[in-house]
Parts: structure tokens; C-alpha cells; sequence
């Protein structure tokens, strides 16, 4: 089997061949550099991604506070993360960087925030 | 004037700008009056959807309703905006020819124009057309310093706003669905929001008005849609034209030929087309009359850019004559002859807006022959309109800022539209929630970037002044949501 | 009642953040930052997805995160910013008319910095024919009525555009359980990064249908369908490729307008291709001290760019203040083949300038050339262009010694 990837790991977005048999690859042809590698050899095998979505904030100055997974997780959960962000919330204030979720879905999969909200006083 | 239940003594069908018309007419006088709506707002047939042109009154066969109407409404139209607070502007018109052969009809015109007692009218040879449209195409104009331009969804509101001040019961949603004459001479009248009676009842139902002339009387009236799209021009090209620009208009066709509206508010608008169609509520636009107008475009004026463009739309004429024959039939403004108190307006298309309060004269005549009506001594003509901060001088606009600063904010960007106006707009006396409503009342979302920036405020002053769910807030009647509800509500993994 | 001031900056988002921050860094102390909205961060508190600031912080951050980046460093230094407030006016004199519930102010400044960003090109716009329903939204109100709003816009949804704000609605609304019908895109390629078409459409098996426009809209109230066609080579409608899919939501990521409605007012020339104002090399429009960065002057992709672009002028900025900006002799400018347009549009004195590009079509192995008449000035090579992609080639002062004039061109 035989598929053509675009790299997504840097603005290079080098072109990539992978020549490959159920999970094993045979032959990688365009990487330029291993990261490129590392990235196809995960795709065929078991591609991550990170999540980013949104969770409700009580109190804030936005209502919603922008999350993301901080490590790529399995491609396979990232709808069923977005589906629970929907019964997620937050209280004001919140920091970049702060976790919002632990072991989602007993995965391991954390969500922190990538907004600072602030608290609004009423 | 009391009312037992829903009775009253006229009930009106039909809430466009000759309903609305008629009904400010009628509360001059002490009757109990329902305009009976079957959209949302006032207006969303035929009076919002037109170029807002009040014709001079030179286009129309002398001796028949239309030229004496039209005459009459354009020489009291300023008086008329005045009290309704709505813009108006005598912007002037020229019909320019672009062959010799067309000069003729210039002069037919101007002739026609002088029986109806229309006044100013000039023909003007290319250099003095020069003088007066540097970038119009064409070898000679017939000069008409009479006509003028307004908005005429505006003008549909402030009628309407009137006419409910002075004691006019609106009802919105409520559609006919069938007329019964009731053995004492009054009117039954169904509706999906209950029943009504009256005395009298006055079919102003513009493209329905056939059918509804059919709940009562055997096959008498057929209205045929004819449909006309346009383009609406950014501001920044309203230095192009000084005046309406009319090429000259053709026989036999639905219309009377596509033209350039400056409109009140400084657009320009190209259009309409003209084309019979099958569906009454069809107002989509279609590539070929889009390529045809701005073809069209190109032909008067060469300057125009399809860069200027930025929006395009539709509305319907409700036309008598068959798609066959073309051309114009006569204004229907009459009481029925086979059903006592029943009053048709059938085939009010253009110059219905310069007409219209005419035409509602005319009707308070037939019903006051019948039954000597009395004034109505606490009739208050006036009524103020949403005022434009944008319009105002800066000494105004300081102290309007300070007196609310919900003036200092600017939702809508591209029309410089403050947090106040949308605020009055939002809060109508009709009551009405659409968003288009609120667009026509504030002119916010009508400019280039269409709501890009202001939407989303707009949704939330909504939501916030009547307690609506996301999925409540609609842009032009009930089936017409814009969210599904909250990004956060339960889904489903497909 | 006129308030004076040295720098004004209209519009508090990437570009006038950067350019407030490297102003005061130049030692610029009187600027005041004019911002419509509530927050500081403009259009980047609505772009959640991560990627941005690989260059700038070598980090993959959020818009939110890289916005906070720039606020935290304007609170620090104590620049001042005024929310809430729409610029009403700007006249060629550098009076500046600003709105806010406080009232109505006038101020003049020495320099104006246009950072205004962009608008996005509407429906009306580009002359879809059809219906007129609800449903039809540009993706970046959908954007902000999801990401600020939490609003759900639609659950059935057709994308036109593929460029990256769709591709990334794209992902966004199918993570939040709307289903993602197609992406139709006029051109013969995407003019979205590659890594967005893998990550936004190729993982959720959303079809990409290049050559592709929408033609038709039906919807009585709420959007029922659009009918979309193939296009052929001349840009007509191949007959019989039409088809009708029944959605509920239509979104447009048909092209983004840099806001230029006060650099009009302004007297200030635009370049028709860019959109934006025509500046020089210092990043200064035709009237002598305002000058132009961000969005507003060219619509870029990626946001680390707009920063160094803001970073950039200020040279030029304080320059002008200090009075060393004299009477010179244009260099003329032509573009050559293969190009869009480039940035700045007109040269007056040789200095370490940066030029921005956009080539007309995808490539491979092209050759950035700059010459004076034949004689080469500079060349670079790049494996791989695109139209999505800005190109920014920097020519320092030595390369440009005594040219007259400059011609730039793609081989």
C-alpha cells in the first residue's frame, strides 16, 4: 500500500511517500528531516493529534475559555472530547495553561487553557 | 370606538404600504379599524422590496388612476414624509436616450407628462445631460425635476406606527382564510389566529389580493407575479450618479426598464428586471438577470465595478396584465358590485408608493359616501421615527452621548449605527422580532460587510431584551433560525 | 477640544499590539491604541486552534495565548488603550475622531499607524444566486458565534472556500458534532496551508471538491439546500455536473477585504490588487506619517508576520519623528511574471527593506529574482510556492546601492 502524506509538523509541509504493509512500513521517500519520519510512522500506525475546543466559563469576561489537549492525542477520541467539553464548565478567573479536565475518558487526556479570562465584578 | 369581541368596523387585509396607508387614513376618522397581517411585519411583500422611487407621474396614460394619483401623492409626498419623520429627497430624474429614434418617445413623454399636470419637465440635449451626469452614457434625457426618492420600508413603518398610535389594532402572524357575509351585512372573517367581524372589509392584499377577492366574489381578478432583481451598489460609488437614470422604457414589457436608483441612503441601486414567474413568493435571485443587469449597467454607466456590488435581491410586482400582454392595467380601487361594503385595491404596482396615500384617500371616500364618517379630533398626524445619530452635527451628537451614552456605541460599523438606534429598533411598537425588521428600522447590516461585524451584538441586544433562546432569534419569520441553540447543548457523535 | 498626541494606533489587535509594543520599545513613549471591541487581541481571541507563534516564541500557541503574549507586554509598559471606541473619522491632516459612551474626541497625531485588519467578502458580494434564508453565515461569524458566543450555528453544513478560515471551521464545527457535508472550492487547488487541508478534512473524511462553486441557494426561512457545479477550464459551468445537497447552514471563506473606509477618508492611494494602502519601503502611505501594517495592508497568513511586519515599521516610524525622512527620487517599481503583488509598492531610499509577496499560482522550484534592467540584484530560490503562502525576502541596503530602478519577478 501506498499513500502521500503533507507533513504537518512545520510550515515546510514536506510531501512525503510511505510505501507500507498493514502497519509496517516499507520504504518513507521526501522527509526531510526525522521529525518528518517520526510523524508518518505515527500516522500509519497510530496518529495523534491535539484537541482544541472550548468549555464554559461561570463569572467571566468571556464565556467560553479556549482548551486544548496538551500532548496530541489518539485521532480516534477527538470527537467524543468535544462532545464532552459540552458538560464541562469553569469558574472565573481562568490562567493560560491551567488544567481545566484530568483523564478524560480514562485515556489520560487532560485539557488545559490556552485563554486568560478574568473575573468579571458585578 | 368600541368593539364587541373582534368586531370592528373596518377591518383591513393586507398590512403593505396601501393597507398601512389606508388604515392612517381611516383613524382621521372615529372607526374601529384592524389591519390583519399575515407576516411578521408590515411591509414584506411587495413595499419593502421596490426602489423607493416617488414618480413624478409623466410614465402613466392621462385620464387614468395611476397618472391622477401618482400627481397627486408626489405633490403632497414631502408633506407626508415630514410628518412620518421618513427621508425624502427630490432627487430628479432623467430618462436618457441612447438612439434618435428614442427621442421621440422623450417627447411622447413629456407631453403625456404636462396633460397630468406634471410640473418642470424638460427635454435636455447631451451636453446639458453632460452638465448634469458627467458619467451617464447617452445623446439626449427628458429632465424631470419633480420626482423623488424615499425609503419605502421606512415609510411602510411609519404609517404603520402611525395609524397604531392613533388607534389601529395591528395583528401580525394572521392570515385570511376565508370571508363569509354574514346575514346582517357585516363580515366573518377566519383566520389562523381566530375569528374576526366588520362592516366593512378592504382587500389591500397586494400579490393576494386575487385570491382573497375570490373569498367573496366569483373569479373577477387574476394577479400575475412579475418579478424584478437588483444590485445594491457600496456608497463609496454613489458619486457616480446625481439622479434617478431611466433608459426609455419599452413597450410591452413588466416593467419599465432597468434603471439607477441613488437611494436615500446614498446606495445605488441597478435594477429591477422584469419576468413573469409561476410562484407568488419566489424571490430568489438567477445568474442570467444578474449578468443581464449588470450588462445593462455597463451600457449607461461604464464607471460602475461589479467590485461595488454587495448584495442583490428581489421583489414582486403584483400585475394584472397576463404575462402575454405586458404593459400596465389600471389601479382597481373599488367597492365590489356583487358584495356590499367589500373594497378591492387590486394591481397596485408601480407608482403605488407615490399613490399610496391618494389611493387611501380615495377609499375613506368610498366609505364615507356610505356612511358619513366623523372626524376623529384626537387624529395626530405625527409620528417620530429612530433617530440618525449618523445624520447629526457634532455638537448634537456630543450632547446625544452624553444625555445616553448607549449613542457613543457603534454596532454596526459600516453604517455607523449606535447601540441606542438598535436599541429603539429592537423595542418597535409593532412589537416585531426579526432581524430584518430591526435592519430595516436601523439600517444596520445594510452595508457592505452585511452584519459581518454587527450580528453577533445584535443577536445578543435581542436575546437580552425578550428572554429568547439562540434558537428563537430569526432572520424573516418563523422557520427562519439562525442558531440551533447553544454550542454546549447535548450532541449526538455521528 | 483637540488632544495631541505623537503615535495613535487604529486598531488593537496582532498588528497594533506589535507595533505599540516596538514603538515604545524604540523609546516612543506618547501612543495611544484605539480598539472598537471590548478586549484587546482583536480577531485573534476568536482563532482558538493552536499554530500560531512558531516563529515569534517557538511554540505552537493559540490566538488567545499569542494575543495575551503582546497584552501583557502593553500592560506592563503601561501603554495606553482605549476599548470600546470606534475611530469615526481620520482626515489627511492625521485627526483622528473617536466614539465611545464617554463621547466624542478629536485628536492629532504626528503619526498615524493604520492597523484595522480585514473584513470578510459577503454572499452578496460574489453574487450567489438563489433564495435568501437564514443559515448562510462568512466563516468568521460562524467562528465568533461559536468560539465567544457559544452559539451552534447549524447542524448540516456545506463549506465554500477552502481556504484556511473554512478548513478550520470545517474541523471545528465537526469536533463540536455538526456534520460537515463537503468543501467546494472554485480554484484547481486549496488556498489553505497543506497542513490544515490534512488535519481539518483528510481526518474526518470531509471531501475537498476542488473546481467546484456553489450556484444555486434554496431555503423557505432556514437554508434547505445548495446546488453546487463543476467548473471548466474557462471558469464556465460544466452542464450536468450540478448537484443539489440538502444542508441547513452555507458557510463562505471566500476572501478576506482589508478595511480600508478611513485610509479612503484619509486620502490615502490603495493598491487595487492588495487591497490594502500603498506604502513605501518604511511602511508609510502617500500622506507623510501614517503608516500601514497587518491586515489592513495585505491580507497575510500567518500571524508571526504581521508582528515582524509591525516590528518592521517602526524604523521607518521613528525616522519621520526624528525628522530623517527627506524629498527623494522614487526608484520605480515594476512587477514581473508570476507575481500578485508585492509589498511596498513604491521605493524613495535604499535601506534594509523587507518585500512581501504572493505569487499567482502554485509552483515548484521557482527563482524570486530582483534586477535592474538585466543586471541581477538578488535571487532566491524556493522548492515550493503558493498563493496561500506570503513570501518575505529581505534586501539589505548594500544590495541595493545605487539601483534607479527595481524590477521583481518568479522564474
Amino acid at each position: 500500500m501506498e499513500r502521500k502524506f503533507v507533513c504537518i509538523i512545520c510550515p515546510s509541509s514536506c510531501q512525503i511517500k510511505v510505501e507500507y504493509e498493514n502497519k509496517t512500513i516499507k520504504k518513507i521517500i521526501g522527509a526531510q528531516c526525522p521529525k518528518g519520519e517520526a510523524f508518518v510512522k505515527n500516522e500509519i500506525a497510530n496518529p495523534l493529534r491535539v484537541f482544541v475546543g472550548s468549555v464554559k466559563v461561570t463569572n467571566g469576561n468571556f464565556k467560553l475559555v479556549s482548551v486544548k489537549t496538551p500532548i496530541p492525542i489518539p485521532k480516534k477520541y477527538l470527537k467524543h472530547i468535544g462532545k464532552l467539553t459540552h458538560s464541562l464548565e469553569v469558574e472565573a478567573p481562568v490562567a493560560i495553561g491551567q488544567t481545566i479536565a484530568l483523564n478524560l475518558l480514562n485515556e489520560k487526556i487532560d485539557l488545559v487553557a490556552t485563554r486568560k479570562v478574568n473575573k468579571i465584578i458585578n | 370606538m368600541k368593539t364587541t369581541n373582534n368586531h370592528y368596523d373596518v377591518v383591513i387585509i393586507g398590512g403593505g404600504v396601501v393597507g398601512c396607508a389606508i388604515a392612517r387614513e381611516l383613524s382621521k376618522y372615529k372607526t374601529s379599524i384592524a389591519v390583519l397581517e399575515k407576516e411578521d411585519d408590515v411591509g414584506w411583500g411587495i413595499s419593502c422590496r421596490n426602489s423607493g422611487v416617488v414618480h413624478a407621474g409623466f410614465n402613466y396614460k392621462s385620464g387614468t388612476l395611476r397618472a391622477q394619483l401618482c400627481v397627486e401623492g408626489n405633490k403632497s409626498f414631502a408633506k407626508l414624509c415630514h410628518e412620518l419623520d421618513v427621508p425624502y429627497k427630490k432627487i430628479g430624474k432623467v430618462i436618457v436616450a441612447q438612439k434618435k429614434e428614442e427621442i421621440r418617445e422623450l417627447k411622447k413623454l413629456k407631453t403625456q407628462g404636462e396633460k397630468n399636470k406634471v410640473g418642470g419637465l424638460q427635454i435636455i440635449d447631451s451636453a446639458e445631460l453632460k452638465r448634469l451626469e458627467p458619467n451617464v452614457k447617452g445623446i439626449a434625457a427628458l429632465y424631470s425635476p419633480e420626482t423623488a426618492i424615499t425609503s419605502p420600508y421606512l415609510l411602510t413603518i411609519a404609517l404603520a406606527e402611525n395609524a397604531l398610535r392613533n388607534g389601529v389594532s395591528f395583528f401580525l402572524n394572521t392570515k385570511v382564510k376565508n370571508i363569509v357575509k354574514l346575514k346582517n351585512s357585516d363580515f366573518r372573517i377566519n383566520t389562523n389566529k381566530g375569528e374576526f367581524t366588520s362592516s366593512y372589509v378592504i382587500n389591500s392584499a397586494g400579490l393576494y389580493s386575487d385570491k382573497v377577492a375570490h373569498m367573496v366574489e366569483k373569479d373577477k381578478y387574476r394577479i400575475y407575479p412579475c418579478r424584478g432583481e437588483y444590485y445594491v451598489l457600496d456608497k463609496n460609488a454613489s458619486w457616480i450618479i446625481n439622479h434617478l437614470i431611466y433608459p426609455v422604457p419599452k413597450a410591452g414589457t413588466g416593467g419599465l426598464g432597468v434603471h439607477f436608483t441613488p437611494t436615500i441612503d446614498k446606495n445605488i441601486l441597478i435594477g429591477p428586471s422584469n419576468e413573469y414567474i409561476k410562484q407568488k413568493d419566489n424571490l430568489s435571485t438567477t445568474s442570467q438577470i444578474m449578468k443581464m443587469l449588470s450588462a445593462e449597467a455597463q451600457k449607461f454607466l461604464p464607471l460602475i465595478s461589479s467590485r461595488d456590488i454587495i448584495r442583490s435581491y428581489s421583489g414582486i410586482r403584483a400585475k394584472q396584465a397576463p404575462p402575454s400582454e405586458g404593459g400596465y392595467w389600471d389601479f382597481v380601487i373599488e367597492e365590489s358590485n356583487s358584495v356590499n361594503n367589500f373594497i378591492n385595491l387590486i394591481g397596485i404596482e408601480s407608482p403605488g408608493l407615490a399613490s399610496a396615500q391618494p389611493i387611501a384617500k380615495r377609499v375613506v371616500e368610498i366609505i364615507n359616501k356610505k356612511e358619513k364618517l366623523s372626524p376623529n379630533s384626537n387624529f395626530n398626524p405625527f409620528r417620530k421615527g429612530i433617530l440618525r445619530f449618523e445624520e447629526q452635527d457634532e455638537e448634537t451628537k456630543k450632547a446625544l452621548i452624553k444625555q445616553d451614552p448607549d449613542y457613543g456605541e457603534i454596532i454596526c460599523r459600516c453604517e455607523k449605527v449606535t447601540k441606542k438606534e438598535i436599541l429603539e429598533a429592537i423595542d418597535n411598537p409593532l412589537g416585531v422580532k426579526d432581524l430584518i425588521s430591526i435592519k430595516y428600522r436601523s439600517r444596520a447590516m445594510m452595508g457592505r460587510c452585511q452584519g459581518g461585524y454587527c450580528l453577533t451584538r445584535i443577536i445578543e441586544l435581542l436575546r437580552e431584551k425578550y428572554h429568547l433562546n439562540p434558537q428563537d432569534i430569526t432572520l424573516k419569520g418563523e422557520h427562519s433560525s439562525l442558531l440551533t441553540g447553544y454550542r454546549s447543548d447535548e450532541v449526538k457523535i455521528c | 477640544m483637540l488632544k495631541e498626541k505623537e503615535v495613535i494606533i487604529i486598531g488593537g489587535g496582532a498588528a497594533g499590539l506589535a507595533a505599540a509594543v516596538a514603538c515604545q520599545e524604540k523609546g516612543i513613549e506618547d501612543i495611544l491604541i484605539i480598539e472598537r471591541n471590548a478586549y484587546l487581541g482583536g480577531i485573534l481571541n476568536q482563532c482558538i486552534h493552536d499554530g500560531f507563534g512558531l516563529e515569534k516564541f517557538n511554540s505552537s500557541l493559540s490566538g488567545p495565548e499569542y494575543a495575551q503574549k503582546y497584552i501583557d507586554q502593553v500592560k506592563e509598559k503601561k501603554i495606553p488603550f482605549l476599548l470600546d471606541s470606534m475611530v469615526i473619522d481620520l482626515s489627511t491632516q492625521k485627526e483622528v475622531t473617536v466614539i465611545n459612551r464617554q463621547g466624542l474626541q478629536h485628536y492629532r497625531a504626528k503619526v498615524i499607524i493604520l492597523a484595522m485588519g480585514c473584513r470578510e467578502r459577503t454572499r452578496g458580494a460574489i453574487g450567489i444566486p438563489g433564495a435568501r434564508p437564514s443559515g448562510i453565515y462568512t466563516a468568521g461569524v460562524a467562528q465568533e458565534l461559536i468560539n465567544l458566543k457559544n452559539y451552534m450555528v447549524g447542524k448540516k453544513i456545506v463549506i465554500l472556500g477552502s481556504g484556511d478560515i473554512g478548513l478550520i471551521m470545517a474541523r471545528r464545527l465537526t469536533l463540536e458534532g455538526a456534520e460537515v457535508i463537503t468543501v467546494a472550492e472554485k480554484l484547481p487547488y486549496s488556498s489553505g496551508l497543506p497542513r490544515n487541508i490534512n488535519q481539518c478534512l483528510y481526518d474526518f473524511d470531509i471531501p475537498l471538491l476542488l473546481n467546484h462553486t456553489v450556484i444555486d441557494i434554496e431555503g423557505n426561512g432556514r437554508l434547505s439546500s445548495v446546488t453546487i457545479a463543476q467548473l471548466g477550464k474557462r471558469g464556465g459551468i460544466i452542464p450536468g455536473s450540478q448537484r443539489k445537497i440538502a444542508c441547513d447552514t452555507l458557510l463562505l471563506s471566500v476572501g478576506l477585504i482589508p478595511e480600508n473606509e478611513l485610509s479612503r477618508e484619509a486620502g490615502i492611494v490603495l493598491d487595487n490588487i492588495t487591497g490594502g494602502p500603498q506604502v513605501d519601503e518604511r511602511g508609510q502611505t502617500n500622506v507623510p506619517g501614517i503608516f500601514a501594517c497587518g491586515n489592513v495592508l495585505q491580507v497575510h497568513d500567518i500571524v508571526d508576520n504581521v508582528s515582524l511586519e509591525a516590528e518592521y515599521i517602526t524604523e521607518g516610524i521613528l525616522d519621520y519623528l526624528q525628522g530623517r525622512i527627506s524629498e527623494s527620487q522614487e526608484i520605480k517599481m515594476t512587477l514581473g511574471a508570476g507575481l500578485r503583488y508585492v509589498v511596498p509598492q513604491k521605493i524613495f531610499t535604499i535601506k534594509d527593506t523587507i518585500f512581501s509577496f504572493r505569487v499567482n499560482q502554485p509552483g515548484k522550484k521557482k527563482t524570486l529574482v530582483f534586477e535592474e534592467d538585466q543586471k541581477l540584484i538578488k535571487k532566491k530560490y524556493f522548492p515550493r510556492v503558493n498563493p496561500a503562502e506570503m513570501l518575505r525576502v529581505k534586501l539589505s541596503s548594500s544590495e541595493l546601492k545605487d539601483i534607479n530602478k527595481l524590477k521583481v519577478k518568479l522564474v
